[in-house]
């Protein structure tokens, strides 16, 4: 097994294609994007069926890749995040493939 | 009178109380999301379609243009004239007025699907490029409202991941604009006789469609509500009971100015006092990532929209009765 570091981003769903690009310009080599149900957050509750306009919506996207490549992510999601409604961690897992990382 | 208690006791607007109610109560009843999609995308090739087919009938006249410049203009002005009343009247910031201000100027189609409805059950007609007044009317409060957001405060890089022309493309190509004068382009095209074998589907399962739609709508805006109200203040809720009318009585200058007949006028009334929750949440996201859209989400979809659908369309009808009384 190889250490590794998973990005895990929830972020509003119409900033998600500004989040992606982040990850590929880094060179993280992939990422998903998950739906996200409802929460609470900043004092509000929300949930995905709450409006038609989806601008309420959040997702979740999930990368993983080596210290270098996930650090120069996190530079770049900081000011999305100055921006944009969301949250992110880093935490170290293990792979098994880590040419794939 | 009559009108107001027709409109008010139509199904479409039960149904929408019913919704509201449901989900003020707290009740579990829900849409799936995908069905509510897809009742939206047959609503806007509904009305599109019609409009394009009552367009065909009649040639492109001067007066018709100048209704469609009126409701450019029209979606230009009202966001700043909401952003004044927002600044004077409650606590929003720059951001935050500016951001609902759009939402004000844009339109709703549903609130416009409703009105439809309720000009015809008056017995009035209305013309099918009232449709493209509508489409046009979805996006300049857009740009007004990013010239005042972004007075003296522009960020001179743009935000990490975005990428040129992204906001142009959430504005213009949005499914709703893109279905609706797609549709009234098809309409336009095959005219009467060309749209008769689609007729049973989009004209006589209209209503029905309308009412499970106005039922979702409910829904929605009694969730917002529910989950949004803390945000708003009494003088941000009253700003969405009087802005529409604000907006009302400025539109019905122009109708009398120019000498629109009562139904037109009633439409084009209520796109202007309508606000845009389906467009515009979606393109301030992109725009002003920092608006609250708890606040101007809540505003235009749990205040405005209840308001237009049950108390304004009957005004807006009998104020256009009255416009084209003093225009003819």
């Amino acid at each position: 097994m190889y250490q590794r570091k998973r990005i895990e981003l929830i972020i509003e769903k119409m900033a998600h294609k500004r989040a992606g690009r982040i990850f590929e310009s880094c060179g993280m080599t992939g990422y998903t994007v998950l739906p996200a149900l409802a929460g609470y957050g900043g004092g509000n509750r929300w949930s995905r069926d709450t409006d038609i306009s989806a601008s309420r919506d959040m997702v979740v996207i999930i990368s993983i890749g080596d210290v270098a490549r996930v650090t120069e992510t996190m530079t770049q999601l900081e000011d999305l995040l100055g921006e944009h409604i969301g949250v992110v961690t880093v935490s170290d897992v293990e792979v098994l493939r880590p040419d794939r990382f | 009178m009559d009108v107001a208690i027709s409109t008010l006791l139509s199904p479409i607007i039960l149904f929408f109380a019913l919704g509201m109610g449901a989900a003020l109560l707290r009740s579990q009843m829900s849409v799936p999301e995908a069905f509510a999609k897809g009742l939206a995308l047959y609503l806007m090739m509904a009305i599109g379609l019609k409009g394009g087919v009552e367009m065909s009938k009649n040639p492109l006249t001067v007066e018709v243009m100048l209704v469609l410049l009126a409701g450019v203009v029209l979606s230009f002005i009202v966001p700043a004239i909401s952003y004044f009343f927002l600044r004077v009247t409650t606590k929003l910031d720059q951001t935050n007025a500016a951001a609902t201000a759009a939402h004000y100027g844009s339109i709703s189609i549903v609130t416009f699907v409703a009105a439809t409805e309720a000009v015809r059950m008056s017995g009035l007609d209305s013309s099918g490029h009232m449709v493209a007044v509508a489409a046009l009317m979805e996006t300049p409060a857009i740009v007004t409202a990013l010239f005042l957001a972004n007075r003296g405060a522009k960020r001179e890089t743009p935000v990490a991941g975005s990428e040129r022309g992204e906001l142009i493309r959430e504005v213009a190509l949005n499914a709703s604009i893109v279905v609706l004068v797609g549709a009234l382009i098809i309409g336009w095209i095959a005219g009467e006789e060309g749209t008769a074998r689609v007729e049973p589907f989009f004209v006589g399962l209209f209503q029905g469609v309308l009412c499970l739609f106005l039922l979702d709508m409910g829904l929605s805006a009694g969730r917002g509500l529910r989950q949004g109200w803390r945000e708003l203040s009494a003088a941000t809720i009253g700003f969405g009971l009087y802005m529409p009318l604000v907006s009302a009585a400025l539109a019905a200058i122009v109708v009398m100015m120019l000498g629109m007949d009562t139904g037109d006028g009633a439409l084009l009334i209520t796109l202007a006092a309508s606000a845009s929750y389906i467009a515009v949440p979606a393109a301030m996201r992109l725009a002003l990532p920092k608006a609250k859209p708890s606040i101007y989400l809540t505003l235009s979809l749990g205040v405005t929209f209840p308001f237009n659908v049950t108390l304004g369309i009957p005004i807006y009808i009998y104020l256009a009765g009255l416009m084209s009384g003093a225009g003819g």
